[in-house]
């Protein structure tokens, strides 16, 4: 048996037959986690394409579902889909509402509308595809980039340290938080499943490979060796909360930052408006 | 025993990107050595039979290029 088309392809919009993204980028990679997952809860709870909004921003990664996706897609204004994110939400609160933006647009551009949406818990799903560097611009530093590297706008090294967003944004109060490499495809696509299952604002940081730029600029080059440089230096946050700093230098955490219950603000607005409309008649 | 189905054309390239090479267990891909429509060299499967239908090839596909469907003994429809 052979098979006339991919599975995923009945998400993804008829006339687009290739994805947007360099050789080996793991956009794609983070693409399929978000498809999968659907797919896995289209078989479990029958839940559709249609019952999805996604938004995205600006960057290489906002790419990932708009054009793919066949739903509805915003692609907003830079650092801004998280705002967007919001209003959708507020507004049709029975749709869910997914953010795919990257480092540069959620962390960097938009780290305000991130920290108030974990801070409020609006129910969101938010996946931050983070290379550590403004790809589609050429290369440039990003809050994200490690310390001393090289970037076009850091010719002498950066100087300042890498922003750890996943527990930022778990530090500001949202309820799931997860950070995962594309070298871990299968456990990104399960922390995406459960951060759409959650009912209130769920975080889920996908390390990425740029092997354009950062690929260039980290020396490593190919996306297979940044992928190696994943495999290589991911460590479990349990193993990782019982060492110190300096011996953290370099690693990449994964793992679920955490997972609990809150209040959450959309259904806190419905319960509010029915109660109103029930007062006033 | 699983089935391993590759689409050529949405391939990006063993020279380009080669992801799949590097996620095997078995080391079951190379280079096609042929180019497709939009000039890269897709990836080719060396033994089909030795694949063990892992998946981690489909998953870590940017490109959707990759299906592995197991077969647990009957024939998938």
């Amino acid at each position: 048996m052979s098979l006339a088309e991919h599975p995923l392809r009945k998400y993804t919009r008829p006339h687009v037959k290739k994805t947007t993204t360099c050789p080996g980028c793991g956009n794609g990679i983070v693409a399929q986690a978000i498809l999968w997952a659907i797919d896995e809860l289209n078989r479990e709870e029958g839940l559709s394409m249609d019952d999805f909004v996604f938004v995205s921003g600006i960057g290489c990664s906002a790419w990932i579902p708009s054009p793919l996706f066949a739903a509805d897609t915003l692609h907003t204004t830079h650092g801004r889909p998280i705002a967007f994110a919001t209003g959708v939400k507020l507004g049709l609160p029975r749709q869910k509402v997914l953010v795919a933006s990257g480092d540069g647009d959620l962390a960097a551009i938009g780290g305000n509308h991130l920290i108030h949406a974990a801070r409020r818990n609006i129910d969101l799903t938010v996946v931050m595809v983070n290379n550590g560097i403004y790809g589609m611009t050429g290369g440039q530093t990003a809050p994200t980039t490690p310390r001393g590297l090289n970037t076009i706008t850091s010719p002498y090294g950066t100087m300042e340290p890498e922003f750890n967003v996943a527990a930022m944004v778990a530090a500001a109060g949202a309820p799931y938080v997860a950070r995962w490499t594309t070298y871990h495809p299968r456990q990104l696509k399960r922390a995406i499943k459960k951060g759409i299952q959650k009912q209130g604002f769920s975080f889920i940081e996908a390390i990425s490979q740029c092997p354009v730029q950062y690929g260039r600029v980290s020396k490593l080059g190919r996306a297979t060796a940044i992928l190696e440089h994943f495999r290589d230096h991911s460590l479990k946050l349990a193993k990782a909360r019982e060492m110190s700093e300096e011996e953290l230098a370099g690693k990449i955490t994964v793992g679920e930052f955490c997972d609990r219950q809150a209040p959450e603000l959309a259904s806190q607005w419905s319960e509010l408006r029915a109660r109103l409309g029930k007062e006033q008649g | 025993m699983a089935k391993v189905t590759l689409f050529p054309q949405a391939c990006k390239g063993m020279e380009d990107c080669g992801i799949c090479a590097l996620v095997c267990p078995q080391h079951l891909f190379t280079s096609s050595g042929e180019m497709n429509e939009a000039g890269y060299v897709p990836t080719r499967l060396t033994e089909p039979e030795e694949c063990t239908g892992c998946q981690s090839c489909m998953l870590s596909c940017p490109d959707m290029a990759i299906v592995v469907v197991k077969e647990k003994g009957e024939e998938a429809s």
